[in-house]
């Protein structure tokens, strides 16, 4: 197969688990008093992504997740908050992977990714409101959060790059 | 795990620790305090927290009912489709917040009587 069709293949595949992701995801509420904090499972699939595809073909599957998710499970002013959070986290994770290049640790970009995503939601939260105290009062609660959820979705990705770099389904998608 | 990833985790993990302490003890007041409730950034209600009250709050996009007793204030019903508002804990400390979002409604708790 071609490798452009070949890489087709493999953007289609990870909007469709991100979309089963976020689907998943909607049953398990975290046992924490912050109603709405989610595990971000469906981040897993952007960082393979990431790491795989880099980020102009993983902008693609963020924004087909989020309006995807939006048009079938959310309702209607979700894709906007949704399209923050995965926005503003894609572009720190995709920052942070340019940045340190070869040493990057996936853990910690999961975090950092994590984080903006939650400070994402806030700031269109914050302007649809016109409220900025509910950023304030908020993003600490999140922050804290989203540090052990961003952990276990990075040291999952790790490992799931770990066992899919031991197929060949990587192999003829940068020849 | 590596010594860097675990450094930058504690320093994370104080910083989001610091800034709810800050957030508290910045807005910390002996003031009386207020309920606002505030639609689409409009403010729509003021209502002392010392005084117990109930209401509903409602327009085209559907309602919330507010309920202020024992110096806290809780949002127990709404027809929102996340029911975010109703399951957030209950407030009483000066800035926090109640959402709903689907709605554009906030609850906060303010220092001052307006």
């Amino acid at each position: 197969m071609h490798s452009k069709s070949y890489r087709l293949v493999i953007l289609s595949l990870y909007v469709a688990m991100a979309l089963i992701l976020s689907y998943v995801e909607s049953f398990i509420p975290l046992p924490i008093p912050i109603p709405g904090a989610k595990l971000g499972l469906p981040n897993i699939v952007t960082l393979v992504s990431l790491i795989t595809l880099g980020w102009p073909l993983t902008l693609l599957v963020v924004v087909a997740r989020v309006l995807l998710t939006g048009f079938m499970f959310g309702g209607g002013f979700s894709i906007v908050y949704s399209l923050g959070g995965g926005l503003l986290s894609l572009l720190v994770m995709g920052l942070l992977l340019h940045l340190f290049k070869d040493n990057y640790s996936l853990v910690i970009i999961s975090i950092f990714g994590a984080i903006a995503h939650n400070l994402g939601q806030l700031l269109v939260a914050g302007i649809v409101l016109q409220n900025t105290n509910l950023i304030f009062y908020y993003f600490p609660f999140l922050m804290l959060i989203a540090i052990p959820t961003g952990f276990f979705i990075g040291f999952v990705a790790k490992e799931l790059i770990g066992l899919l770099n031991k197929t060949t389904i990587f192999n003829r998608l940068n020849s | 795990m590596k010594k860097k990833e675990l450094m930058i985790i504690t320093l994370l993990l104080v910083i989001s620790l610091v800034g709810i302490a800050l957030f508290y003890t910045v807005n910390a007041s002996n003031q009386p305090l207020t309920v606002r409730v505030s639609r689409d950034g409009e403010v729509i209600a003021t209502l002392p927290l010392s005084q117990d009250h109930s209401e509903t709050f409602s327009n085209a996009s559907g309602y919330n009912t507010l309920v202020i007793s024992n110096g806290t204030a809780d949002i127990t019903e709404a027809d929102c489709p996340g029911q975010i508002c109703v399951d957030t804990h209950n407030i009483s400390s000066p800035g926090e917040t109640i959402v709903c979002l689907p709605h554009k409604l906030i609850v906060e708790i303010i220092t001052g009587d307006k």
